[in-house]
């Protein structure tokens, strides 16, 4: 695309009037649960989710899935808020706020496919982070779950070109970002950043929405953004990608955002890649299961 | 050490909280065997010991942990289980996912790789073929790409097994419904002939698959095999020692050819056996590499 086309679209991101703001529930709980731990009161966050009927039924969804760790059946807010701690509230909240975000009109990609792919992102970076010995492992499920919302910016503000970008990745079998950078001049990674400024997310985060698919070049919080972007091709690899497979071989040793971590986290060295990608099968299953039931709930 | 499970098993749609020792049971077989079972595949696990534990009249998963960790016949235990685990898996088109890496992805690249070689000849190997199922499949493979990519080309397609009566029936080349359930009408229709109510593979990918009784740790007749492109090893080195494995792997590396493809069976892993081999992820699957370097192993 020329330039002069690219800087027309890249304008009309820096309004991004257009893309709704997080859900008036959310923002608040956020807010709240941002504060330290043992400063949290149960009450006060089980009142901020009970002010959405539709997020409390999405909330005990996913507050009974086993891929939130429930083996016995959770039945009101303040139940989940006891059993799996504030924390994973503040990523099951915000699971399922994101699901709001997505714009009415029909376009190309399924989102349903596309919160998969978040979510599934999300819940891998989570094991991952874990597994690997990462510090602070607990930030990995919000910046993976929201990696991807420069998608959801482009899908508000150009809607047709971006569904161009798609068709061809999907036609094609590559990469998105690819498909972005040859059609539109730029990528999600960038109306993500624009968004997440927006929004005002941390530091943290808005390097992993802007950088996932540049971990190499990323000055600060290179860690989470490394984790996120192998995530993001493992989910992408293993059937959890935007509903098409990319025609590629990787070999995660090779790949940038490997260099990247390994510095943080000098246990991937030997990290058993293998065993974790046959993890991936349950979580394929589970994930589909669970933003079908959450759409449902909308 | 058993690791934490990614999430937990279910049951009919409703959560339980699992027996641990399942767990155990699944490190364990990974460890020893490097097949791995999923947590969507652990109630099936359940069931599978449940069978063995009947046969051996144990009560609980902790002891049948011990029947396969410190019971003196616990090797013999484990064949027996591992035979439970892979039970029904052979028929045509097994791993649709990882045949179509191969026809998408490998192939395309070894064919680019060997372009500037003069001889274009491809060879295959179907490494414990048990009843033919798998080489007849790449031999179906390879045959639909004869007049595109494959213009040009010729191949064979190696397969062996130790069981003389698989490889009879192999020869036969005469299936049941259960073994072509996966197979298209086209194929069917391509390379299938009648035979009363069962269907025969054809003469022209019978030409293309010689079969032979080979026992992998035979070092003489392993080292005889070479120019590789391609070996499927499913579900066989699973019942392989460390040794034996380390010594097979090492054998399957000098047989292919440098950047030769080694496919194993679904949920099978070399991690922890060589560094000969780098894991390659392709769409919905993995296969194994050879690399032109050999190191130590330190794990």
């Amino acid at each position: 695309m020329a330039a002069i086309a690219t800087q027309a679209l890249l304008k009309k991101l820096d309004g991004l009037d257009r893309v709704p703001t997080l859900s008036v529930v959310l923002e608040p709980l956020l807010k709240y649960l941002e504060q330290p731990v043992d400063s949290l009161e149960v009450h006060k966050v089980v009142d901020l989710i009970a002010q959405d009927k539709s997020l409390t039924a999405q909330c005990l969804h996913l507050a009974n899935s086993p891929l939130f760790g429930r083996w016995q059946d959770v039945d009101t807010i303040r139940g989940a808020v006891v059993a799996l701690g504030m924390r994973r509230m503040r990523d099951i909240a915000m699971s399922c706020c994101v699901l709001k975000l997505w714009p009415g009109q029909q376009v190309n990609i399924n989102p349903v496919v596309f919160w998969e792919h978040s979510m599934g992102c999300a819940l891998v970076s989570r094991q991952f982070a874990q597994k690997i010995g990462m510090p602070n492992h607990e930030k990995a499920y919000l910046a993976a779950l929201l990696h991807d919302v420069g998608i959801i910016a482009a899908l508000w503000v150009f809607p047709s070109e971006f569904c161009t970008a798609f068709d061809v990745a999907r036609s094609q079998r590559v990469p998105l970002h690819e498909a972005e950078l040859s059609t539109l001049g730029f990528t999600h990674c960038e109306s993500g950043r624009l968004l997440a400024e927006r929004w005002h997310f941390n530091t943290e985060l808005t390097a992993a929405i802007a950088g996932h698919h540049d971990a190499e070049i990323v000055g600060d919080h290179r860690g989470i953004v490394a984790l996120v972007a192998l995530s993001d091709l493992l989910c992408r690899m293993s059937g959890m990608g935007y509903g098409y497979e990319e025609r590629r071989q990787v070999n995660f040793l090779e790949e940038p955002a490997f260099a990247v971590l390994v510095q943080e986290c000098p246990s991937l060295e030997k990290f058993d890649w293998a065993r974790f990608t046959f993890e991936m099968e349950a979580y394929v299953e589970e994930v589909h299961r669970l933003v079908s039931l959450l759409y449902r709930t909308q | 050490m058993t690791s934490m499970p990614a999430i937990q098993a279910q049951t009919n749609g409703s959560t339980r909280c699992p027996d641990p020792y399942i767990y155990r049971l699944r490190d364990l077989i990974y460890q020893m065997a490097g097949i791995f079972q999923p947590d969507n595949k652990l109630r099936s696990l359940e069931e599978r010991c449940q069978g063995r534990m009947l046969e051996l009249g144990v009560k609980t998963l902790r002891d049948y942990f011990e029947c396969l960790t410190i019971k003196p016949l616990r090797q013999a235990e484990l064949v027996k289980l591992l035979n439970e685990i892979t039970i029904g898996e052979t028929c045509f088109f097994r791993n649709r996912p990882q045949l179509d890496a191969l026809h998408n992805l490998v192939l395309p690249q070894i064919i680019e790789g060997r372009s500037k070689m003069a001889l274009r000849h491809l060879r295959f190997w179907s490494a414990g073929c048990s009843t033919g199922e798998e080489p007849y499949t790449l031999a179906m493979i390879l045959s639909d790409n004869a007049a595109g990519l494959l213009k040009g080309w010729t191949f064979e397609v190696l397969a062996t097994d130790l069981n003389e009566r698989s490889l009879e029936h192999a020869e036969s080349a005469v299936y049941g419904d259960y073994s072509v359930r996966n197979v298209t009408p086209h194929l069917r229709q391509k390379y299938f002939v009648a035979q009363g109510d069962r269907l025969q593979v054809n003469a022209l990918i019978k030409a293309k698959v010689s079969f032979s009784r080979l026992n992998l740790v035979d070092h003489a007749r392993m080292n005889s095999i070479k120019n590789m492109d391609v070996i499927f090893c499913c579900n066989l080195l699973i019942y392989f020692d460390l040794v034996s494995k380390r010594q097979v792997v090492q054998e399957f590396h000098n047989n292919l050819l440098p950047h030769g493809y080694l496919f194993l069976g679904h949920s099978e892993s070399l991690y922890g056996v060589t560094d000969d081999f780098r894991l390659m992820h392709l769409p919905l699957a993995t296969a194994y590499v050879k690399t032109n370097k050999s190191k130590p192993l330190d794990r």
